[in-house]
């Protein structure tokens, strides 16, 4: 009987592998991308760490002899906005002083609550500088519109998550937003300094 | 001799490209082996959200890992042997190792059922196996592990191994000979032969309709 024959030669271990392969009901790698981004992207995190600690460094040299040569009352968006900034790109949270990077809290929700305040804090505080701030030079430009890009990804994923999954989330987003505000305070400081100057000084001084 | 389905050639320049953190790199490597990873835990859970998780858990950890990979073996062992750890450790956790693993010996006698039964009916037999007879079963016939290695791999002896995979095949010639009739759950039984009829149980319906054809890419 050719079943028979074909029977005796077709082993246990054929018929096994002749099995199709399985496909997984739902697409995991959208959940194990979220979950890799903010491991990968750190050596982008310091390419552009470096270079904009060294920049906020020089302005913040030059803003400081602009105003020593021009003594002059701050407007209210500058003592408000960069003490708040200060305390952004420290990671210090300004309501408790307590870091949001480090956060201890054994609760979970508390943790993610913390997360998304800082989140909205940091946010707040870009919206009302975005239109005072100097623009952008072409480095920090191209790694601002980075960093915002993945902070797009990242809420793509958040909207996609559920809650409980989300905290990894809201850290990245967090840490970007802080990156995003290091570059961005060095140009606002900048701006507010070149402002004050301009408002009494000659244009030879300006310029 | 045996060939895994995790016998899949990588460029070099990927895995470097990967371990250098770019997520594009990981995500072809991720969808090249995503298969694989997912029917080498289903076989051994045989339970699809299990399964799933084992494929996320092992796929980070191989993400996670990458830099300690070293060129001295393939690729592909490295990753299953993360995948397969994985899925064992899954398999402690529920306790499902030491399940009662002691299937009733039958000698084979005639041609083996497997041959006639179709992917449907051996998949729903499979399931019906206990874990660990399932488990060996698929190492040694399709992942052509060793008796040696799979005995170290479950802390069991070579011929745990060995007796095994004899009561596990010859549990399946049983299974494939006798299926319940659809249509008289307690009526007459008869062959799993080519007139195979879609399984009545929930379980297997959900696990078959898992089943695809591999992947283009």
């Amino acid at each position: 009987m050719s079943d028979r024959n074909a029977g005796a030669e077709l082993s246990l271990a054929e018929a096994l592998r002749a099995l199709p392969l399985a496909a997984p009901p739902r697409d995991v790698w959208q959940t194990l991308a979220a979950e890799l981004a903010p491991q990968v992207r750190r050596p982008a995190r310091r390419r552009f760490a470096v270079p904009a600690a060294i920049a906020a460094g020089v302005l913040a040299i030059a803003a400081l002899l602009l105003t020593q040569t021009r003594e002059r009352p701050a407007p209210q968006i500058a003592t408000v906005a960069p003490a708040s900034a200060s305390s952004v790109a420290n990671g210090t949270n300004a309501a408790n002083g307590t870091s949001v990077r480090n956060v201890a809290a054994p609760d979970p929700e508390a943790q993610l609550t913390a997360l998304e305040s800082r989140s909205q804090q940091l946010e707040r505080w870009l919206s009302e500088t975005r239109a005072a701030a100097a623009p952008l030079p072409g480095q920090d430009l191209a790694a601002a519109a980075e960093i915002e890009d993945l902070i797009g990804l990242v809420d793509v994923e958040l909207a996609a998550a559920p809650r409980k999954d989300a905290m990894p989330l809201w850290r990245y987003r967090v840490n970007l937003l802080e990156d995003l505000t290091a570059l961005r305070y060095s140009n606002y400081r900048l701006a507010e300094t070149l402002t004050t100057a301009s408002n009494g000084a000659p244009p030879d001084r300006i310029n | 001799m045996t060939t895994s389905f995790f016998e899949l050639e990588l460029p070099q320049e990927l895995i470097d490209r990967a371990k250098a953190g770019e997520l594009g790199a990981f995500e072809r490597i991720y969808r090249r082996f995503e298969r694989p990873v997912y029917t080498l835990a289903l076989r051994v859970l045989h339970d699809a959200e299990g399964a799933r998780e084992v494929l996320h858990d092992a796929m980070l950890k191989v993400f996670q890992r990458i830099g300690q990979y070293r060129s001295d073996a393939p690729f592909w062992a490295w990753l299953r042997q993360i995948a397969l750890n994985e899925a064992l450790m899954r398999l402690r956790r529920e306790r499902k190792l030491d399940d009662d693993a002691d299937v009733e010996y039958i000698a084979d006698e005639g041609a083996p059922p497997w041959v006639r039964a179709d992917a449907l009916a051996l998949e729903r037999a499979l399931g019906e196996l206990p874990a660990l007879t399932r488990s060996v079963l698929w190492f040694y016939h399709v992942e052509g592990y060793s008796h040696p290695e799979i005995a170290e791999m479950l802390g069991k002896t070579v011929s745990f191994s060995k007796s095994q995979v004899a009561r596990g095949t010859a549990r399946l010639r049983v299974l494939l000979e006798v299926v319940p009739d659809v249509d008289t759950p307690d009526g007459p039984h008869r062959p799993a032969g080519a007139q195979h009829e879609r399984p009545s149980s929930s379980n297997s319906e959900s696990m078959s309709c898992l089943i695809e054809t591999p992947a283009l890419s």
